[in-house]
């Protein structure tokens, strides 16, 4: 990524010298790639909603109870907050490339922190939950005991803790990818003319934010009809 | 990158416009099981998200003006759905004992007794 690009020379039969194509700033190139990456994590999630949507039909009212239970303020507050996130990042990426680099990094902290009130809030309400008796491994969630919850509603948590724990790892590399951007831009090898690396992971952030769009209304809202407000 | 020629101005005021769609979308994802279309909630959320995601897609994400990724996207759609969908749909429909699998059968009173004390029972029939 670093823009001190030396070209190397190769050397044909008659001893005439000819750079050879750098590849460096080839912007469509590396969006293309990771794009190619971006589908590998739309797959992964794709299959875990049609394995939701299977369960769904399957025990459609527990689904739906489970659902009822879940903290609709707190869900949508990360919604919110996430939004605004992916805001400061497209500003961020902006502001790069209208040469403001200082603009650019300010929005990347903006997006950090604003990564980080997301993971702060997710953590509340899975400590809740905990409380609640409803977390991977305790009674309620385990099949066979006085305690179990109806085999539908396990399906439910079992699979909203693997979506939203596998999402909110996604954020942590996000804030780990944009702590390097930080560092990159602080050592002058991504700036407004060389972005590529900031673009991409602009696309990262837009994309945990996409997953979420779907998450939310899954698990938060299909049973808001049922009790009419969050508990 | 596809709008290069856009003022600053522009573009960020286009950013702008796109947060107060997302909004208002969200809004709307709130308000909907109790205000309208109640009986429909989850198709309805799906069309909100889907709604939601292609705006994210076209202008945060920048494929407006995209076609070699836009196809990309759309072929990868079109595998989805026929690997995940189709195929696995054809394979779930026909799943041989579903009636006797605790997750397959829908039945949760039935599974967990089923899984908790019976495990050498005779298969189960409902």
């Amino acid at each position: 990524m670093g823009h001190e690009y030396v070209p190397e020379i190769a050397v044909d039969r008659e001893g005439q010298e000819h750079k050879v194509q750098g590849w460096q700033d080839d912007l469509y190139g590396a969006k293309l790639g990771f794009w190619l990456f971006m589908f590998t994590e739309v797959l992964m999630f794709g299959a875990m909603f049609m394995a939701l949507t299977y369960y769904f039909t399957l025990h459609h009212d527990d689904f739906l109870i489970a659902s009822s239970s879940l903290n609709r303020v707190l869900g949508g507050t990360n919604t919110v907050v996430l939004l605004f996130s992916a805001l400061t990042m497209g500003l961020g990426l902006l502001k790069m490339r209208h040469g403001d680099v200082k603009g650019a990094k300010l929005m990347i902290w903006a997006t950090i922190l604003l990564a980080l009130v997301f993971l702060g809030i997710k953590a509340v309400e899975w400590t809740a939950e905990y409380h609640h008796g409803v977390f991977l491994g305790l009674d309620a969630l385990q099949a066979g005991n006085e305690h179990s919850k109806p085999f539908g509603q396990i399906l439910f948590f079992g699979m909203y803790f693997t979506m939203t724990g596998i999402h909110g790892f996604h954020i942590i590399i996000g804030i780990g990818i944009m702590l390097w951007l930080l560092k990159r831009i602080n050592a002058g090898k991504v700036t407004p003319k060389h972005h590529i690396l900031h673009f991409n992971i602009a696309l990262y952030w837009d994309l945990v934010h996409l997953i979420w769009v779907f998450v939310f209304p899954y698990y938060y809202m299909i049973g808001a009809g049922l009790t009419g407000g969050a508990h | 990158m596809a709008n290069t020629t856009k003022t600053y101005k522009e573009e960020q005021a286009g950013y702008f416009k796109v947060l107060a769609g997302l909004l208002l979308l969200t809004a709307l994802t709130f308000i909907q099981p109790t205000m309208f279309m109640e009986s429909a909630t989850f198709t309805v959320q799906m069309l909100i998200g889907t709604v939601k995601a292609w705006l994210i897609l076209m202008y945060y994400m920048h494929l407006k003006g995209e076609k070699l990724i836009i196809t990309f996207t759309y072929f990868s759609l079109f595998i989805v759905l026929v690997f995940f969908v189709i195929v696995i749909g054809v394979d779930v429909a026909n799943i041989q004992f579903a009636e006797l699998n605790h997750i397959t059968s829908g039945d949760t009173a039935h599974a967990v007794s089923e899984t908790h004390g019976a495990a050498h029972a005779e298969p189960a029939h409902h």
